[in-house]
């Protein structure tokens, strides 16, 4: 209130703007340190690592704006990667149906046992997130599952006019999301109850059937995840997504969509998650020990928090 | 004891709170501050007590120059704050919270020596005969005597002024009584006490002196009995209020019954009641916090479950289960916290007034729509926002209101639930709030309207009935010519 006009109009566009410079800065830095940054093949390799976070990220956009968080989004993509690595054998390109049904199911359990058992979010993926990990190590004995089948090689990760088919399937879905998100009476009551879930109850918004919503919709984003992850990797293993609910939630946060829930987009989570990935494949490009890559990418996320968060809008910084 | 702020400015961005205002507040005397929401009245509390910096002016104590920096500086020269806000803190105890502040004074060998806050904190609440015991758990106490907590924590620092921002905004007759009790006692020890309340009964009952705020302006002071009530609305709104400031009622409502209970009961909080409210009807309910009223509409909401008896909702017969399923049937609530079960205060005036039932196409949310109906509901509750999109927080607490009642009113109800509709709202967006029930009610909206304000009860409904321990105690035909007196011997 004490800043000027002009002075707080700044702040804001800052704020706002923060993660798209925190991408032309990186991209900038990495292309004048490494001549291969910006050859096209890169950028590819880019997109297509970025594809799998990117999908799970979308997902959890909604849930967090939505004021809950997932935290199973790692295990369901590992959980349909293994489904589709087994069914791939038999019906090949459709293996994308059973993986993508099985990642619903899994986010709707989550959302049931939140919404209607009235269990905090985090507590509930935290222990399905270890369930649904669980019910894959059972399966495999920790053994990797191959994929042979060529037909769903081709379709999942081969490119047309050198683009690769799995960033063709995300822009798909960031098209969807964000028409979702931002188009549909849906996607206003998800920002509703993030913003205020007891006055979106008493205002006659279905909270519960909503949230339920929520949690399938990135089932079933982290259900088409694991399917594109298995396919790159061309097999399902146990290990596969670990740590991937964390990237999605930096990533979210790095867009600049604040954990407290209410308001939040779809250009925010694709920056944010172009940015993480860029990180890694920019700091392996040019050399940088791996070693010490992971505690750059944990100050990056502090920073982009520190200048985007818009304190004003926040009581309790948790 | 004497305070005086001569010429005191202060701008917010555009908006200038205050332009040249003085007050001389007295050692002794209690000192009101009234004014609509807006006119400047809690900023220049908020200067006076070192919570905000005034732009411009000079203040000072018994001659001596006055310029706080901060709450704590305030303090040091005497001048205590007491806030709206309930700032209790329910896992300490009652000695903990009025010593909050001081708590290292109370420290031997690094531990705190809890006997010796005990006898301070009895002792300070004690100094204005609040009957409170500081071994009391905070549960068992009312917002009322939370107050008198406060009030204890703010006289600790041992102040000669001691300032009331809205203090009486949260609670009921009966708690108000209590707050305004210790208000006089702290004046006949000599402390200057000035207040801010939007009620003008509290200023008529206690103020000895008032200063009257418009739009930034001092708009005069007044003796205690200067004015009458009208005469102090009329200066504060700027407009004539000698016809009072409820609209004239119309016809008996006789049309069909919109709303009938018939022995509906819902646990020991609400015995089996029968009631029928009206097409056109505004059909008010009196009684203190935890009477019935509020689980009454509660009920008929679809937050809570009946247990007994059978609700008739225009031609649907049974409850409903759930306020979406109450939205459904029609029945529109405004519940009575507006920031925390009212409006999304994170969102847009435009999200809020249409979040009941956006205007849809099949899954798609009508932009064009929303943007009408947004508008028309603005221009017709005369909401005060720069544009449809402006955030919630740029509004101020009455015109927050409105967009509350707006969204009820968009969703084109048959019944609507009103839960204190004007609690903390000043005179001008009252004025605009009755106005647009009668006129719904003209239209043949029913109405059931919960309310403290025994005075809003009687100009404005149609009946009233009377509620204590979850009983009706009494009917009440004629509003016109009930007393608020009646009322409360009814009450308690």
């Amino acid at each position: 209130m004490k800043l000027s006009q002009t002075r707080s109009l700044t702040t804001d566009d800052v704020r706002r703007l923060f993660p798209i410079m925190l991408l032309i800065v990186l991209c900038a830095a990495f292309a004048l340190t490494s001549s291969r940054f910006l050859q096209f093949n890169n950028l590819m390799i880019v997109a297509q690592q970025a594809v799998v976070l990117l999908v799970a990220a979308l997902g959890m956009t909604f849930v967090i704006i939505a004021g809950s968080i997932d935290l199973s989004v790692g295990a369901i993509v590992a959980l349909s990667a293994l489904v589709a690595a087994v069914t791939a054998g038999s019906i090949g390109v459709f293996a994308v149906v059973p993986a993508c049904i099985v990642g619903l199911l899994s986010g709707l359990i989550n959302g049931v046992v939140v919404a209607r058992g009235k269990v905090p979010s985090f507590i509930v993926t935290l222990g399905t997130m270890v369930v649904y990990r669980g019910v894959v190590l059972y399966f495999t004995r920790g053994a990797p599952i191959s994929i042979e089948d060529e037909s769903f090689l081709t379709v999942y990760s081969g490119r047309s006019l050198s683009v690769p088919h799995s960033v063709l399937i995300a822009i798909g879905v960031i098209a969807v999301t964000a028409v979702v998100l931002n188009l549909t009476v849906f996607g206003r009551e998800v920002r509703a109850i993030g913003g205020g879930e007891r006055i979106a109850f008493l205002t006659g918004i279905k909270v519960e059937r909503v949230k339920i919503a929520v949690f399938g919709l990135v089932g079933l984003l982290c259900g088409l995840a694991g399917l594109l992850q298995a396919a790159r990797s061309m097999a399902a293993t146990a290990q596969l997504g670990e740590g991937l609910e964390l990237d999605a939630i930096a990533a979210v946060v790095v867009g600049g969509t604040p954990l407290t829930g209410g308001v939040g987009s779809i250009q925010g989570t694709i920056l944010g998650a172009l940015i993480i990935t860029i990180l890694s494949n920019g700091m392996n490009i040019i050399g940088l020990d791996p070693y010490f890559q992971n505690i750059i990418k944990g100050l990056v996320l502090i920073l982009s928090v520190f200048v985007t968060i818009d304190r004003k809008k926040i009581g309790i910084i948790k | 004891m004497q305070i005086v702020a001569n010429t005191i400015s202060r701008t917010f961005g555009s908006t200038r709170a205050l332009v040249d205002v003085s007050v001389t507040l007295d050692g002794g005397a209690i000192h009101a501050l009234v004014g609509e929401n807006g006119a400047g009245k809690s900023t220049l509390l908020k200067i006076l007590g070192g919570a905000e910096r005034p732009d411009a002016g000079v203040m000072t104590i018994d001659g001596a120059p006055y310029a706080p920096a901060s709450l704590g500086e305030a303090v040091a020269h005497g001048v205590g704050l007491v806030f709206q806000e309930i700032t209790i803190n329910t896992s300490l105890t009652v000695a903990e919270n009025i010593l909050v502040g001081q708590l290292r004074r109370f420290r031997r060998g690094g531990l705190l020596t809890e006997r010796a806050m005990a006898r301070r904190a009895q002792e300070l609440l004690d100094s204005f005969s609040a009957d409170i015991s500081v071994n009391r758990p905070l549960a068992s106490l009312d917002l009322g005597q939370w107050k008198c907590i406060e009030i204890a924590r703010a006289l600790s620092t041992r102040p000669r002024a001691i300032f009331f921002d809205e203090s009486t905004a949260f609670l009921n007759h009966r708690e108000v009584d209590v707050v305004l009790t210790a208000m006089r006692a702290l004046k006949s020890q000599g402390l200057a006490v000035a207040f801010v309340s939007h009620h003008l009964a509290e200023v008529g009952a206690i103020a000895d002196r008032l200063t009257i705020l418009k739009d930034g302006h001092k708009v005069g002071d007044f003796e205690a009995g200067e004015l009458d009530r009208e005469e102090i609305q009329s200066r504060m709104v700027g407009r004539d209020m000698s016809k009072g400031i409820y609209p004239p009622r119309g016809e008996r409502a006789d049309g069909p019954a919109v709303l009938s209970l018939h022995g509906v009961g819902a646990g020991p909080r609400l015995a089996p009641l029968s009631l029928t409210v009206r097409q056109g009807e505004i059909v008010g309910v009196a009684g203190l916090k935890g009477a019935g009223g509020e689980r009454l509409l509660e009920v008929v909401a679809g937050v809570e479950r009946i247990r007994s008896g059978e609700i008739r909702i225009g031609s649907h017969t049974g409850a409903a289960r759930s306020p979406a399923e109450g939205w459904q049937k029609g029945v529109a609530y405004l519940p009575g916290d507006r920031t925390a079960e009212g409006a999304i205060v994170g969102a847009s005036v435009l999200d809020n007034l249409v979040m009941a039932r956006p205007p849809r196409r099949g899954p798609w949310f009508d932009r064009r729509r929303a943007g009408e109906l947004a508008s028309n509901m603005i221009a017709r509750l005369r909401i005060k926002t720069a544009s449809v999109r402006a955030p919630m927080t740029s509004l101020s607490g009455g015109n927050l209101q409105k967009v509350v009642l707006g969204k009820c009113l968009a969703a084109e109800p048959r019944l609507l639930l009103l839960n204190n509709p004007t609690r903390g709202v000043d005179v001008g967006a009252r004025l605009e709030i009755y106005r647009s029930l009668r006129e719904s009610a003209a239209k043949g909206l029913a109405i059931l309207l919960v309310s403290e304000d025994l005075n809003e009860l009687i100009g404005l409904s149609d009946r009233i009935l009377v509620m204590r321990a979850g009983t009706v105690t009494a009917e009440i035909e004629d509003p016109s010519r009930a007393t608020e007196d009646a009322l409360i011997r009814h009450m308690t």
